[in-house]
Formats: structure tokens, C-alpha cells, sequence
């Protein structure tokens, strides 16, 4: 795999420095990070870490007749100096990598490659085909199928516990602007034998919703179904109400089935769960558009599990000036959450959090600081609390090549101390257009 | 399960036959451009509404539903689920998968510490504070965790 995957880098790098010979817009995006840290863990031995990370990423549009199009983007690294994770000098991963060709109607599309699905429930990345297009009357339909995409293996197991096939689809109808309904399922082949833990098969099916009554209310969610368990296993619903433009109220509705939603995660063997503990969240959310420079939101949210509940609450303020290159944020948050949510041995899990950042982006330079704290109601690890102070600086060799760097520094529960650092030069080209 | 085995590949086929009746008619039906005319600045919070007060012709949803404010960022599953098409018209995959993805090298928070407007998540300590989280939301971390991205789970969670 990892082979494949520096020959595969190897490939696209070449093919994307002779974009005038495939005579189609190009878009590189590549980004390789040095890292620089050092671990001091007590009792283990100092680790000097510089592991070299290559994001790359290579879009070409206008192939063959002009609707065909190459999409691909992985990462690879290689440890300089002590081995950042595991025993491997060396990672990479193929993240998608695929070929579309794009009807001028319809929003229809095929695609073939390792590719991400999202439809209705359906939240999957495949080694497959994918098809979907607008249909006469207000309907559309969309299909995939194909390899299932393999992650680690469980601890003790020779497996990542998922079947080797994934299939699914959507069908969906909308009535002009008002109402959208899909139905969508997933079906997984048989989930692999475990050692340790129980394995569940994932097969799902579903339906969303999208009901615009008036311009200024929609209610957006879905509900799944297991079909393995024959039980409900997520509702999770989003209203979204606008009394004016600035002003936008939102209220959300999570509920699920522990065991049905979580039947596939093997990690955890959620097919053993209890079949009737529920999970659900409930929130409200108030944001604000003050005006061009100014965003103001406040929220509640309250969560409740068959052992506890617990309440968060905080708010948000976004501010930026001269045309956005001048942007920060500050924003407070409380958890107030009892014993059953915390680590074990403490009275609560409760916490304050405080976040702030700015940023400034200019053509020859840009600088962003951003300060993280949480404030433990209740020691951790002995620790009062855990922050975190970054700092990135960079600058614009040409319009398309930027150098920056970040350091941070930090005491948390986990570390005493914590500093890191991080060189970044990125190259984003695109000859024609562009997203970002 | 034996019905939902059954019923698949009948909804399948039906769809299948679907397309190809439709097929003549579908250049009749409108559909969103390829990517936005223009160009957006970098870490603006786009209001589609200044812009564009119609629906659009692809999705038949008003534009202004897909405004960046903070509360469509923290939804955005919600928009993305049914509407990823809309998304594609201004970004690549790449920047949905710098979180969402199989198998990811660094924390996004970390890739991005150029950009903390973008509000990735697992910023600072999380290792510690995802005992406390997983337990109120175990669903937060399943969306990403649970069938993907489970390297660094497997290393501590044996």
C-alpha cells in the first residue's frame, strides 16, 4: 500500500508539472510540513521528533470533451529523526482519487476511482462507482457500489471488523422550492469474525427531509433504521428560523439508539450494547449578523444519557476588518457535566473553556496567534487546568508559494510541558479558475 | 433482513429503468454550474444572499440557506448530506477531507495553524478532554471515528 501510494504520488507529481501537456486546467495544491517536537514523558526516554508530511492534491478539469475530470489528492510522510507514531519510518494514504464526468444537465455525474458518498444517511468513502442524476418530476437518483475502504486493524484482531463490499443509493423527491424527501440506504457485506469483540454488519436504511415552508424557516434532518436490529437508530433534526437576515435561530434534535447506530463500530463492539439505551442532545443556537465586520451567537445545548445528563452553554463573537484580511474570534463555553461523564475518580467533568485568535492576511505576509484554555472545575491528572498558545507567521514567496511557520507551547494533564513547532511551504496553482 | 436483501436490488433495477426513460428528457433539466463565476476571498463567511435573492435552478433551495453563518458552519452535515453538489460549486473534496477522511497524518487544527478562523476541531488538548466528550456524545466521535480514521484510536484502545 504504501508503495503504491509513493508510486501514485510519484505519477501525479510528474503528470501535474507537464499540465500543458494534458492541455487541461490544473489545479496543484501542495503543502509539505516539516514537524519539530520533542517528547519528555517520564520515565520513557526523549524522543526528538521531525516527521516530513507531503499533502498533495491535483484536480484537471476539461479532459476529453471537456466533462471529464481527474481528481486526486494523499498524503505521504517520512520520520528524519525518531519515529513519530507506530514502528514506521514511513505512511502514506491514498485519500480519494477518482475520474468524473460531469453532465451539463441535470447535476448529473458518474465516477469511478476511490471516492467519498455522501446521500441522505449515507456518509462513505469506496474503491467503486458512483452515478446520480435529476430526474423528470422533481425526482433524482443516485447509486454507488464497490470495494470497502479498510482502515487499521483492531488491537487483536486481523481485521478493522468491516465486510469487504459496500452498495447504496438514494431517491429523492422535491415539490418546487418547499420540500425535498430522500430515501437512502447502505449495505455492507458480512462483517468479518472477530476474537475479542462483536462484529455487527452495517446495513442501514433511511430517510431525510428538507421542508422550506416560508424563506425564512427550514427543517433539515434525517431518521436511520437498522436493519440488522430492527430499531431505529439516529433522528437527528436541525430548524433553522430567520426572523430577519441578521438574525438566524436554530433549534437540533439528536436521538439514538445506542446499539443500533453504533452496531458496526468494532472498536467498541457496539453490537453489544445494550439494545435500549438511548443517547440524545437537544440545542438552540442564536446567531447574529450585527453587520459586515460583526457575528455575535449564543448556545445552549443539553445532553442526556441513560446514566447522566449534562448541560454545555456559551457564546461566540467573529469580528474582521479591511475586506477580511483582519479577522479574530473570541468565545467562551461551559460544560456542566456530573461524575458519570468524568475520568474516573473525579466528582465531575465540568470545564470552562476560552478560545481567542486573530489573524492577518496580506499579499506579501500573513500571521495568525490563537490561545486556547480549559479550566477544570475539578483536577485532572492533578492538573487545574490544560491551555495552549500558537503562533503561525509566513510569507508569500510568489503568489502561489507561501513559507510559514508555527510554534506553539502548552501545559496540559496529558504533558507538563508541550512545544511544538512546525514549517509549512505550501504551492496552490491553478491555471484557469479555481476553487478553494 | 431477508426482505431489505430482496427489496435492494428490486429498487435498484426500478431505478436503473428510471434513468433510462428519463434520459431523453433530461437535458430539459436545469443544473447547477460546474464552480461559482467568481472567485470568493479566502476565509470570508460567505453570504450567498447579497448576491443571489432566487432559488437555485439546481436544487430549487433558496441560496440564502447556504450563507456561512456560525450557525450553518456548526451544521453543516445537515446542508452537505443532500446538497454536497452545491458545495462542490466552490470547494474541491480536498477541503471537506482535511477532517473527513479515512486516514488522516495530523490533527487539522495542527495542518492549519495558519488558519484558526477555520475552527477545526480537536484543538489543544483533546486527548485528554475526548474521555469526558466521548462519553456525552459517543455519536460525535462515531460520525468520523467509527467506520474511518481509526488509526490513533487503535493505539490506545485495545
Amino acid at each position: 500500500m504504501k508503495k503504491a501510494c509513493c508510486t501514485l504520488l510519484c505519477a501525479v507529481s510528474l503528470a501535474a508539472t507537464s499540465s500543458s501537456v494534458l492541455a487541461a486546467e490544473v489545479t496543484i495544491e501542495s503543502s509539505t510540513m516539516l514537524g519539530i517536537s520533542r517528547l519528555d514523558v517520564p520515565g520513557a526516554a526523549k524522543e526528538n521528533l521531525l516527521p516530513t508530511t507531503e499533502f498533495l492534491g491535483l484536480t484537471a478539469n476539461n479532459l476529453a470533451d471537456g466533462n471529464l475530470s481527474l481528481h486526486f489528492y494523499g498524503w505521504g510522510r517520512a520520520d528524519l529523526a525518531d519515529n513519530s507514531y507506530n514502528n514506521d519510518k514511513t505512511a502514506g494514504s491514498l485519500t480519494y482519487g477518482y475520474l468524473q464526468y460531469r453532465f451539463n444537465q441535470a447535476n448529473a455525474n458518474a465516477r469511478a476511482g476511490r471516492l467519498f458518498v455522501r446521500e441522505g444517511i449515507v456518509n462513505e468513502q469506496i474503491d467503486g462507482i458512483s452515478a446520480r442524476a435529476d430526474l423528470p418530476m422533481g425526482f433524482g437518483l443516485s447509486a454507488f457500489g464497490g470495494a470497502t475502504v479498510h482502515t487499521s486493524h483492531i488491537s487483536g484482531e486481523n481485521s478493522d471488523g468491516k465486510g469487504d463490499s459496500l452498495y447504496g443509493g438514494r431517491a429523492s423527491y422535491r415539490y418546487k422550492g418547499l420540500l425535498e424527501l430522500g430515501v437512502s440506504g447502505v449495505y455492507e457485506s458480512d462483517a468479518p469474525t472477530l476474537v475479542t469483540r462483536t462484529a455487527g454488519d452495517y446495513r442501514r436504511v433511511g430517510g431525510d427531509v428538507w421542508l422550506t415552508p416560508t424563506h425564512k424557516i427550514d427543517v433539515i434532518g434525517h431518521s436511520s433504521y437498522n436493519t440488522e436490529t430492527d430499531k431505529f437508530a439516529e433522528h437527528s433534526y436541525l430548524l433553522n428560523f430567520k426572523p430577519t437576515e441578521q438574525l438566524v435561530l436554530t433549534g437540533e434534535f439528536n436521538q439514538l439508539r445506542d446499539q443500533s447506530y453504533l452496531y458496526s463500530w468494532t472498536m467498541f463492539s457496539g453490537a453489544a450494547l445494550n439494545p435500549n439505551h438511548k443517547s440524545s442532545s437537544v440545542g438552540v443556537k442564536a446567531s447574529y449578523t450585527v453587520n459586515n465586520n460583526l457575528e455575535l451567537a449564543a448556545d445552549f445545548k443539553h445532553y442526556k444519557r441513560e446514566f447522566d445528563s449534562a448541560n454545555r452553554f456559551g457564546g461566540d463573537v467573529r469580528v474582521n476588518y479591511k475586506d477580511n484580511s483582519v479577522r479574530g474570534g473570541i468565545g467562551y463555553h461551559y460544560l456542566d457535566a456530573g461524575a458519570d461523564f468524568a475520568l474516573s475518580g473525579n466528582p465531575s467533568a465540568s470545564y470552562h473553556e476560552v478560545r481567542c485568535y486573530a489573524m492577518h492576511d496580506s499579499k506579501s505576509y500573513f500571521a495568525a496567534i490563537d490561545l486556547l484554555g480549559d479550566f477544570f472545575k475539578d483536577k485532572i491528572y492533578n492538573e487545574n487546568s490544560a491551555w495552549e498558545a500558537s503562533a503561525s507567521l509566513g510569507y508569500h514567496i510568489t503568489p502561489a508559494v507561501a513559507l510559514s511557520g508555527d510554534v506553539s507551547y502548552g501545559r496540559n494533564p496529558r504533558f507538563t510541558e508541550e512545544a511544538k513547532a512546525l514549517l509549512r511551504l505550501t504551492y496552490n496553482y491553478t491555471t484557469v479558475g479555481g476553487k478553494k | 433482513m431477508k426482505s431489505f436483501k430482496l427489496l435492494l436490488p428490486i429498487l435498484s433495477i426500478a431505478g436503473l429503468i428510471g434513468i433510462a426513460v428519463s434520459c431523453a428528457q433530461l437535458k430539459t433539466i436545469p443544473g447547477l454550474p460546474a464552480s461559482h463565476p467568481e472567485s470568493l476571498a479566502v476565509g470570508q463567511q460567505v453570504n450567498c444572499a447579497e448576491c443571489h435573492e432566487d432559488q437555485q435552478k439546481g436544487t430549487m433551495k433558496a441560496f440564502s440557506a447556504f450563507s456561512h453563518s456560525q450557525a450553518f458552519v456548526k451544521n453543516h452535515r445537515f446542508y452537505a448530506t443532500s446538497d454536497d453538489r452545491l458545495c462542490a460549486t466552490c470547494h474541491k473534496s480536498s477541503f471537506c477531507a482535511d477532517c473527513h477522511t479515512n486516514k488522516i497524518e495530523m490533527k487539522p487544527s495542527t495542518r492549519y495553524g495558519d488558519r484558526p478562523d477555520r475552527e477545526m476541531p480537536h484543538r489543544g488538548n483533546f486527548m485528554t478532554l475526548h474521555k469526558i466528550e466521548g462519553k456525552l456524545d459517543p455519536a460525535s466521535c462515531y460520525r468520523c471515528h467509527g467506520r474511518a480514521n481509526n488509526e490513533r484510536c487503535v493505539a490506545c484502545h485495545k
